[in-house]
């Protein structure tokens, strides 16, 4: 039996700390890297330029040289060639590729743009997969200088409006950008044709020599890289003219700022350029003022927001995932991945022959690469919290379409290439606010009825007193969050004035009593006894409380009076006061109510062991200061509290802990947004209640869900190690009476 | 003279001397004397709003008619109950104050909102009438009204001014409350039984490498007899369903077979199917007795009805199951694990620096925040134990969880570990307050040292272990947080606990007064509706809470006064 018991103790206490481990297990993939791994290789034959595409199960890779089309069946190593029926005397001289719909705009030497598309579609027979492709050939039209070569073509595609692009020299060699733009017109009945609705030359605005056409998924938007380095930015305006929104340097101040690859991010809303020696830089567009014509408006422009670290190589061939925010980039057999939100590398390496082409799955879980020699090489690629990181959750981010650099959590969003914004910065100052207006609340209410409780109260009042406030941490706290929201929130949201003022008329009045109570006759002092003060007090506190409810608004017609915009009339109101005269929004559930409330979880327990911290102080100290001629008051504040006042730190320890953690109050109490600021009347976000709130609906295992077991990592350490440092203080302290 | 001037210099710094130094930080002792006051305030301020508040609740509240000025100068009449009086400021009128009701006027069906804030201001006239009836229904929250007539099945009409008329109601609405559990029976009983048979014939199905849809993709001669037997099964489950639903629709015809009439505060006349009477009663025709005996009533109804109209009515039986279940389950795990702990710890661990330290995390982890012990309730229990018992057991339910989801199993084994500590602290500290003698004794008489813990320290400390485990329960069945993680739902379709085979089915989802406090209060679409609900709720898991945690402080007292008189 007694081997029984060993087992089982250790094993439960084991077990007990296997939590840590298992919490610990759980967020440990968070701050991995990616693996890429080579996964085969096959001899295609495939060699000189081309484009490169594949299927998102990663089985059937094609090629498209210009002429044919290949495929490549992955599992058998079979390659087959199908030829394509390109129009009379089309001969193609560049494509864009969009990986998204494995669709290929083609330019001809003869001044033609058309499109080539593979379809895939799986078929499944029991378990067995089979990949199955067709080629099919668009229209090919005239476009720009009639005859003259296309050099470089870019094409971007919205659901219903499409914009072309083309690069050509007319016969004197000077450079022209031409850009038609197609949009679907919708009839009554929904359906539509697409319609040319521009045709535009940019050769005025551009004047130098192109390097790279970036057409933006929106279909509106052009990007021009020049071979200077410079970019520039075009936008449909209206529906009738190409603008040159913007023209802007990325790698201004190098020796050459040519621009090695440019390719857009996931989502369209950043482009990551790279330099011809490795830096690589990413231009997001978010709202910038601008001053035209002496007009100041908010326009969506590009600017740098993310300096990524640098290559070893130029990083010449450019892919981006199709799943979240990784760019790839290679130069020779360098390689390398990274994720632009998080500005982290996930995985970067040389490989065994130099890339001569590159293309991601459409589920971001395979590379393929093909080396100049006709070997495709397939490798795995398995990332699956890109977007995790130490900076992801602790540092400042500038997220694509933000004006600046923030701390935000905002996890979740309605679109697919919804760029998940996890830090837990303004969870924990949620947390530590919620935390810090409880204390302000709870702790001096809590040491002084310690105090008074341990060195004034007759023993027998102290029995019933202490039970009674021990109850207070037995409420559960959902009752107290449900009354803060739905009692509390509204019955001060009309009468903070008031509060505000109970808040600073019920110490002073109290001083004041006892004051004028000391100077009342010692023959009618002598009658209360001692200890009873605090029953006393309740008949002038409730006439304090009720006084400073009644004068409440007309504190609030003095002093908190604003004009209403609409009238022009002046309202006494705090709730409209407030914002106008600080700037913070004033919310009906607010950390006061959270404060308050909170103040019954945070009390009981700061006032227990206060109490017990006080009343151990050994009663000889007590004895020989009262001896000396000390009155009570000097005998608590030079003998009693600094014993005891390692107790009362540990107290305030375990007090904040418990606030710290507390969940349902908050849930309840607050309006729960993710908020940066100490605004007393506003809500918060806590590190708990973002949990309860947010993890029933995240998917096992995402990067979302181990980021809320990262939340409460967070909160587990905290307050582990704040209780622990509070128990080796009150276990010193014992130590310290033994002595005395 | 130089006496007098001595005794008088002696008397005034005796004065000066007196007052200032006895009374020093006399103020300040006032001060914490209002620390104290204001906490006490706090705890019995709260517990008597919510005791009001709650008890409020099942009070039947008097109906009060009144003609209110409407906007264009007419007068409309309107009745129900006053549900709070409050002060608004006035926009229009330089911000001052307005006293304003906010009534209660039922039948949501006709005005669309059951509540209305009026001025005061504005009342001309207010009454009690009598006679005015409330009524529980089954839709549409209550009715307010002044009954017309009753007519009855047969044909039978009965005016209200009759004598047998409230009688004749009475009856009705039994009747139709009797229907109403037949009818219940036959859906939740029967066709749950039907519905489960179906499920079983699928399972086989799909066991015999089927689809529910079609049976031909098989080859197997056997195969196919036993799916040709499944089908035959099926059809005959079939029909019984069939002949049920049948019945169960006769029943729910019946129910509406009698109406009544009945009018408006604002002499609206309209009619109602005496099936969707719960109950009625006519608040005003009470006396004090009446009224206690009404609020009686009203109470055991809420406690041991279901609740309906998204938890805003009814009663919260289940989630009172609930959590008494959950809590009981609790406590069974956390007792043994706990007090093993304990008795390893403080009796077989050899008392060094390890154990001092494990004996403060424990003591540690009872201040961790219960949110973390969901957080890992969730990845541990139900993901990575329920999904493994899932995949070895229930595979033939897959992908649909059966352990792999919250329920009340987890549930209990969550709040079992994060109550673990304070288990191991209170039976900790209780055998160490077993006397030494007494052990010795013990050993002594050539006990072994299991015997002696066995059968003196173990018995000398259950007390101590009971004050832990009832603390343990008090806090268990008032935390929410984790719950909402790992298995608590609004409403649960059946308790944790029934008459049907395994009897005990663990894995279900279940039904928490806590939880059920949060989601009328946050969830609700009729937050103002839904608050008596909330108050009853609180009330009653107060009332558990304080219970418990009273009964652990009296015993832990009663130990103490116990200890401190043995002497060895």
């Amino acid at each position: 039996m007694s081997w029984l018991i060993r087992v089982g103790g250790v094993g439960i206490i084991v077990a007990v700390f296997g939590i840590f481990f298992f919490v610990l297990m759980e967020i440990l993939p968070l701050f991995g890297t990616a693996s890429v791994e080579a996964d085969g290789e096959r001899n295609s034959g495939w060699t000189g330029a081309g484009v490169l595409g594949v299927d998102e199960w990663a089985e059937r890779p094609f090629f498209f040289d210009g002429r044919s089309m290949h495929f490549m069946d992955w599992a058998s190593g079979k390659e087959s060639t199908e030829a394509i029926a390109l129009p009379e005397g089309a001969v193609v001289s560049c494509w864009s590729f969009e990986a998204g719909r494995q669709w290929i705009t083609v330019g001809t030497a003869d001044g033609r743009v058309g499109s080539v598309q593979v379809k895939y579609q799986p078929t499944f027979s029991g378990e067995k997969r089979t990949i199955t492709s067709t080629v099919s050939v668009g229209e090919f039209t005239p476009m720009g200088l009639p005859g003259v070569k296309v050099e470089k073509v870019a094409d971007g595609h919205a659901e219903s409006a499409q914009l072309l692009a083309i690069l050509q020299h007319d016969p004197a060699g000077k450079p022209h950008v031409f850009v038609r733009c197609i949009r679907v017109k919708r009839g009554l009945m929904g359906g539509g044709k697409p319609a040319v609705s521009g045709e535009f030359d940019l050769a005025q605005q551009v004047g130098g020599e192109v390097s790279h056409l970036l057409a933006g998924a929106s279909a509106d938007s052009l990007l021009v890289v020049k071979k200077d380095g410079s970019v520039d930015y075009f936008f449909f305006e209206n529906g009738a003219s190409m603008e040159l929104r913007q023209t802007f340097q990325p790698f201004a101040g190098k020796a050459d700022a040519m621009i090695a690859s440019a390719g857009f991010v996931f989502g369209g809303g950043s482009v990551v350029v790279s330099s011809i020696d490795g830096e690589q830089q990413v231009w997001s567009l978010y709202n910038q003022t601008v001053e035209k014509q002496g007009k100041t408006f908010q326009q969506r422009l590009f600017g740098k927001t993310k300096d990524l670290p640098k290559m070893d190589e130029a990083g010449e061939l450019f892919a981006a995932s199709r799943r979240n925010k990784v760019v790839m980039a290679a130069a020779g057999d360098f390689v390398t991945l990274r994720h632009t939100t998080s500005e982290s590398v996930r995985w970067q390496g040389h490989v065994p022959f130099d890339v001569a082409n590159m293309v991601m799955d459409g589920k971001s879980e395979h590379l393929f690469f093909l080396d100049g020699q006709g070997g495709l090489h397939r490798y795995s690629y398995e990332d699956p919290h890109p977007e995790a990181g130490w900076k992801a959750f602790f540092g400042k981010i500038w997220y694509e379409g933000a004006s600046e650099p923030s701390y935000t959590w905002q996890s979740t969003g309605g679109t697919d290439d919804f760029e998940p914004k996890l830090s837990l910065v303004p969870l924990i100052i949620g947390s530590l606010k919620g935390t810090l207006y409880a204390l302000v609340f709870a702790v001096p209410i809590a040491l002084l009825a310690a105090i008074y409780s341990a060195n004034f109260l007759p023993g027998k009042i102290r029995n019933v007193v202490k039970p009674t406030m021990e109850i207070m941490a037995s409420l559960p706290s959902v009752v107290l969050g449900f009354l803060a929201g739905l009692w509390l929130a509204p019955l001060i949201e009309q009468k903070v004035p008031s509060v505000l003022l109970a808040i600073l008329v019920l110490p002073l009045g109290t001083l004041l009593l006892g004051w004028a109570y000391t100077k009342l006759p010692v023959t009618l002092r002598c009658r209360v006894p001692h200890g009873l003060e605090f029953l006393l007090l309740v008949v002038p506190l409730a006439i304090l409380v009720s006084a400073a409810w009644a004068m409440g608004p007309v504190i609030e017609s003095w002093f908190f009076v604003v004009k209403d915009p609409g009238t022009g009339k002046a309202i006494a109101d705090f709730r409209m006061w407030w914002p106008e005269a600080t700037g913070t929004p004033y919310d009906q559930r607010n950390s006061l109510v959270v404060g308050f409330m909170m103040g019954f979880a945070v009390i009981p327990i700061v006032f227990t062991i206060t109490d017990d911290a006080l009343s151990n102080v050994p009663p000889q100290l007590r004895a020989a200061s009262l001896a000396l001629g000390a009155t009570r008051w000097q005998m608590v504040r030079t003998v009693v509290l600094p014993v005891a006042s390692a107790g009362i730190f540990s107290a305030l320890m375990i007090g904040f802990g418990r606030a710290v953690g507390e969940t349902m109050i908050v849930v309840m109490a607050t309006g729960n947004t993710p908020v940066m600021d100490w605004n007393i009347f506003s809500g918060m976000r806590t590190l708990s209640a973002n949990i309860a709130v947010e993890l029933p609906e995240a998917p096992v295992h995402s990067t979302h869900y181990r980021a809320l077991f990262l939340g409460a990592m967070v909160l587990f350490a905290l307050t582990f190690v704040l209780n622990t440092v509070a128990e080796i203080l009150r276990f010193r302290l014992r130590e310290r009476f033994k002595l005395v | 003279m130089a006496t007098d001037h001595s005794m008088q210099s002696k008397e005034k710094a005796m004065a000066a001397g007196r007052r200032p130094d006895s009374q020093h930080g006399e103020p300040k002792v006032w001060l914490s004397a209002l620390g104290l006051t204001v906490g006490l305030l706090m705890v019995v301020g709260l517990l008597g709003l919510i005791l009001i508040k709650g008890l409020q609740v099942f009070w039947p509240a008097p109906v009060v008619q009144m003609q209110v000025k409407k906007a264009d100068g007419s007068v409309e009449t309107l009745a129900g109950e006053i549900r709070v009086i409050q002060h608004r400021r006035d926009a229009a009128k330089e911000g001052q104050q307005i006293e304003e009701i906010l009534l209660f006027m039922g039948n949501k069906d006709v005005f669309g909102n059951a509540f209305r804030y009026i001025d005061t201001a504005l009342i001309e006239s207010r009454e009690l009438p009598k006679n005015i009836v409330v009524a529980e229904r089954m839709e549409y929250g209550d009715g307010i009204f002044f009954p017309v007539a009753l007519k009855r099945a047969d044909g039978a009409e009965v005016t209200a001014a009759d004598a047998a008329f409230y009688p004749a109601l009475q009856e009705e609405v039994d009747r139709v409350a009797a229907l109403r559990r037949d009818i219940e029976h036959i859906e939740k009983k029967e066709i749950g039984r039907i519905n489960k048979e179906l499920l079983q014939i699928n399972l086989k199905r799909k066991a015999l490498g089927a689809d529910a849809l079609g049976a031909e993709a098989l080859g197997a001669e056997g195969d196919a007899a036993a799916l040709a037997g499944l089908d035959e099964e099926q059809t005959r489950i079939q029909a019984e369903y069939e002949k049920l639903a049948a019945q169960a629709r006769q029943l729910r015809d019946q129910l509406g077979v009698s109406t009544l009439t009945y009018r408006l505060a604002d002499g609206q006349q309209r009619d109602m199917s005496v099936g969707n009477l719960v109950t009625f009663e006519r608040p005003n025709n009470l006396g004090f007795g009446g009224k206690l005996l009404a609020m009686v009533k009203h109470g055991w109804a809420f406690l041991s009805g279901t609740p309906r109209e998204a938890n805003t009515e009814g009663g919260i039986f289940p989630a009172i199951f609930g959590t008494f279940v959950m809590t009981v389950l609790m406590s069974i795990l956390v007792t043994p694990f706990g007090v093993i702990a304990a008795i390893y710890l403080r009796e077989y661990a050899k008392q060094g620096f390890l154990v001092q330290a494990v004996r403060i995390s424990i003591n540690n982890l009872a201040g961790v925040p219960s949110i973390v012990f969901g957080v890992f309730g969730l990845g541990f229990f139900v993901y990575t134990v329920g999904g493994t018992i899932d995949r070895f057991f229930f595979s033939e339910y897959l992908p649909n969880p059966t352990f792999g989801t919250g329920g009340i199993l987890w549930a209990s084994f969550t709040l079992a570990l994060m109550t673990l500590p304070v288990v191991i602290v209170a039976t900790e500290e209780a055998l160490v307050a077993v006397p030494r003698g007494v052990r010795e004794a013990a050993l002594a008489c050539g006990a072994s040292k299991w015997q002696t813990i066995q059968r003196i320290v173990l018995p000398g400390a259950l007390p101590g272990i009971l004050t832990g485990v009832i603390l343990s329960m008090a806090r268990g069945a008032g935390e929410v947080a984790p719950l909402m993680i790992v298995g608590v739902v609004k409403l649960a379709p059946s308790l944790p606990f029934d008459f049907e085979a395994p009897f005990i089915h663990a894995e279900r989802k279940f039904m928490h007064l806590g939880f059920h406090i949060y989601d009328l209060g946050f969830q609700s679409p009729d937050s103002e509706a839904a608050k008596p609900m909330v108050f009853a709720t609180t009330l009653l898991l107060i009332a558990l809470v304080v219970i418990m945690n009273v009964a652990a402080i009296q015993i832990r007292n009663h130990l103490r006064r116990k200890y401190a008189a043995s002497t060895f």
